[in-house]
């Protein structure tokens, strides 16, 4: 048998009797997939999509055509492809929407979805501006329809383990959360040539242009703003921004590097800085709390514990020798306190093996859509960290403290 | 084995048709991927690169059985409890996997996790493990266990504890992910090798007729076994030198028989070009596994494109099996050379 053979015959679900037929998955009610904007990131929730059992994609949507060849490959069949995605949202074969679209094109397709009566899964910042942000919410809540925006660490299992520790109390009193997500990488897209009037570049690199990109600070700081405000309980009040560009001097008009504060009420802080030539720290997010810290990563969650804390005699130990500090067992008369940095280890949440939180996220939405539960990360979440991202957006060009607005209830306002 | 690509220096060089080779390195697959590449531009050259080695690292996360995160580590913790749904790119993996296990009845094999485990390849540990240790792996290791239903894209283990390895592939299919990047790009001359294992050469250097490699001989000597030219082709490679544990005196090789849950004794190293990346790289180790007599007949039915070079023996006796290896042979290396009847016999010689 060639190769050839040997596909078409693991494709032959007649072959009842066979191992290649016993593999097959129980049914479960189909959910069909319309997707606006199949760059990267689109792609790469198309293939978690796929993953989950009864997921189909009926048709995509990208001004850019090479796009339409790669999805074939990535789907493994011929998807209907369209440049216009009012033609997508007329398809009676969509039972859900995926948008992936550059951000700035945000409020627009949402918008016209939420129109649709679909449910949506909103890849994030939800819009650019403030305004877009603003309309968004309106639009959905208006129609009365589910969306899930695209924050997918509110779906692992160690960050929401994490978080539940936090909120219980288990480092006191949360009041910094120092983020960053660092890379070594021009961030750049190969653009084909020749590209006359760079409209190619534009729209390829669309990430690189302060028209079109919230930069660094909402293409990668969007989600741990998001973990800041649920960790804290609510968005941001004002925000303290400044960028530069260090390395890249390649006509891009957002900072390879960026560094914001944001102010949360009581005087807590989000600190976000993202830089494009180092890649040491990576991606993480410490929250350092009155007794104790977590430094929370893509794949796992650490806690540490602050000396006032681990000293303090405990209801079943109460003149215990034995100390736990900063997740180290220790005896009474040897402390690893001082100013060094801590090194050692801490203690790990356990939340069995680290899937992809994408996956993770992608399967409660199509659970909603199947009506099996409500979504987590709703629009009124991706609204406070999406207003705050637009807010940080210009705060960097200004360099000036500047206000988050909170959502106003048009409906209500009416 | 390091298969060696020669005949521009390291350093960046021009040429008449102001095209320049440019060389990047990245790190992934416990390995170092390196690309060269001619472009008339050099941030072009960077561009491109950078989206080569994102799509290896796309695939290493979608393949790695060190990721907890990774789509292969999902599937083999849910497919023995049930039919696990995948995405089209992983259902393609595993049949094209499948395919090879099945035309070389085992010699490949993707189950071979636990084996590699048990024997302390895993984690770089090396040692002979006991004999009820290995008979306890016997029902795990064996390409029927994985249960394909491509049309539904589900996967399931037929027994539990199946632990899928993708060592013997994943490489070549990353690769050939890759070059489809390099078309794209439109990227007409370009030479793509992730470490000393799978290679491909798109196209040729300007003024060539394509990429010159070097496949060096066994250890110590490492002087050139053989000398290809190669355009839109994968080269695989396969020896013991790299990953190997020595125990009572004794050499044990990283590369499994499936069938005797043992490392394969008696093969020095193999090379293969296919078109395919991903089909070179499963077929140097149906290679290796295989005795060259029977890797000629599967090469003869399943792969009667692919140029082979098999060397087998010990150090004071080894002969050399060719499948339509048509490029000059160092009779240093190969004192006894056997051809497959596709290849044209022609004396051993050096260039």
């Amino acid at each position: 048998m060639n190769r050839r053979a040997f596909l078409e015959a693991a494709s032959l679900t007649a072959l009842a009797s066979s191992p290649l037929a016993r593999a097959a998955a129980p049914a479960v009610k189909p959910v069909r997939l319309g997707v606006i904007g199949a760059g990267s990131r689109g792609q790469e929730d198309m293939r978690q999509f796929l993953r989950v059992p009864g997921v189909t994609i009926s048709a995509i949507c990208d001004i850019y055509p090479p796009r339409y060849a790669q999805v074939n490959r990535l789907a493994g069949a011929e998807i209907p492809a369209t440049a216009s995605y009012t033609d997508l949202l007329s398809r009676h074969d969509v039972d859900a929407v995926l948008i992936a679209s550059p951000v700035s094109c945000h409020a627009e397709h949402v918008i016209a979805a939420a129109r649709s009566g679909r449910p949506i899964l909103g890849e994030k910042a939800l819009g650019f501006t403030v305004e877009d942000n603003q309309k968004i919410v309106d639009e959905v809540l208006r129609a009365k329809i589910l969306f899930q925006i695209g924050h997918e660490y509110r779906y692992a299992p160690w960050v929401k383990e994490a978080v539940r520790r936090i909120c219980r109390g288990d480092i006191g009193k949360p009041t910094h959360v120092e983020a960053c997500w660092n890379r070594n990488g021009d961030w750049r897209r190969a653009v084909p040539s020749p590209d006359p009037g760079q409209k190619l570049e534009h729209l390829i690199n669309w990430r690189l242009y302060r028209e079109t990109s919230g930069g660094l600070g909402t293409e990668l700081g969007s989600h741990h703003i998001d973990l800041a405000n649920w960790i804290f309980g609510e968005q941001p009040e004002s925000v303290l921004g400044t960028h530069s560009i260090c390395i890249y001097h390649d006509g891009r008009t957002v900072g390879d590097n960026v560094q914001s504060v944001f102010q949360y009420s009581g005087g807590r802080r989000l600190t976000f800085s993202s830089l494009t030539d180092n890649a040491k720290s990576g991606n993480q997010l410490w929250v350092y709390g009155t007794e104790g810290s977590v430094q929370i990563t893509i794949e796992d969650a650490t806690f540490f514990y602050e000396k006032k804390r681990s000293n303090q005699p405990t209801a079943d130990k109460p003149i215990s020798k034995t100390i736990v500090e900063r997740g180290v067992v220790t005896g009474a008369s040897y402390s690893t306190a001082g100013e060094m940095p801590y090194r050692g280890p801490g203690e790990r949440v356990e939340t069995g093996p680290a899937g992809d939180p994408t996956l993770d996220s992608i399967r409660s939405f199509v659970e909603a859509v199947r009506g099996e539960h409500g979504i987590d990360a709703d629009v009124h979440v991706g609204f406070r960290s999406g207003v705050a991202c637009s807010v940080a957006h210009d705060a960097v060009f200004s360099g000036n403290r500047t206000p988050i607005p909170k959502y106003r209830d048009s409906a209500s306002l009416a | 084995m390091l298969v060696l690509f020669s005949g521009v220096p390291a350093h960046a060089r021009r040429t008449p048709s102001a095209l320049t080779l440019y060389t990047f390195s990245h790190p992934a697959m416990a390995t170092t991927f390196t690309l060269y590449l001619y472009s008339n531009h050099a941030a072009r050259a960077a561009e491109v690169s950078n989206e080569v080695f994102e799509e290896i690292d796309r695939v290493e996360q979608l393949l790695s059985n060190y990721r907890d995160s990774s789509e292969l580590s999902r599937i083999n913790r849910n497919a023995a409890a049930g039919p696990v749904t995948t995405d089209a790119e992983t259902m393609d993996f595993l049949v094209q996997a499948q395919h090879w296990s099945q035309v070389s009845d085992g010699a490949f094999d993707l189950t071979v996790g636990s084996l590699m485990k048990v024997w302390g390849f895993y984690r770089h540990q090396g040692h002979v493990p006991p004999p009820a240790e290995l008979a306890s792996i016997r029902t795990v290791t064996g390409w029927q266990n994985i249960e394909l239903n491509a049309a539904e894209r589900t996967v399931r283990f037929a027994a539990p504890s199946v632990e899928l390895d993708p060592g013997g592939i994943g490489k070549g299919f990353a690769v050939d992910a890759a070059v489809r990047i390099l078309r794209a790009d439109q990227i007409s001359a370009a030479l793509l090798s992730a470490g000393s294992s799978t290679l491909y050469a798109l196209g040729a250097p300007p003024h060539r007729s394509g990429w010159r490699i070097v496949v060096p001989g066994p250890l110590p000597s490492h002087s050139t076994l053989s000398t290809l030219t190669l355009r839109d082709s994968s080269l695989s490679s396969a020896d013991c030198s790299q990953k190997n544990f020595v125990a009572d005196g004794h050499q044990y090789c990283h590369i499994m028989d499936p069938h005797t849950l043992q490392p394969v004794e008696g093969r020095i190293q193999v090379s293969i070009a296919d078109p395919s990346a991903t089909a070179s790289d499963a077929l140097s180790n149906v290679l290796f596994v295989q005795s060259p007599q029977q890797s000629l007949r599967t090469l003869a039915a399943y792969a009667p494109h692919a140029r082979a070079l098999i060397v087998s023996g010990a150090a004071n006796q080894v002969f050399c099996a060719l499948f339509r290896w048509d490029a000059p042979i160092d009779p240093q290396h190969c004192p006894l050379l056997q051809r497959s009847s596709q290849n044209t016999p022609r004396k051993p010689s050096m260039p």
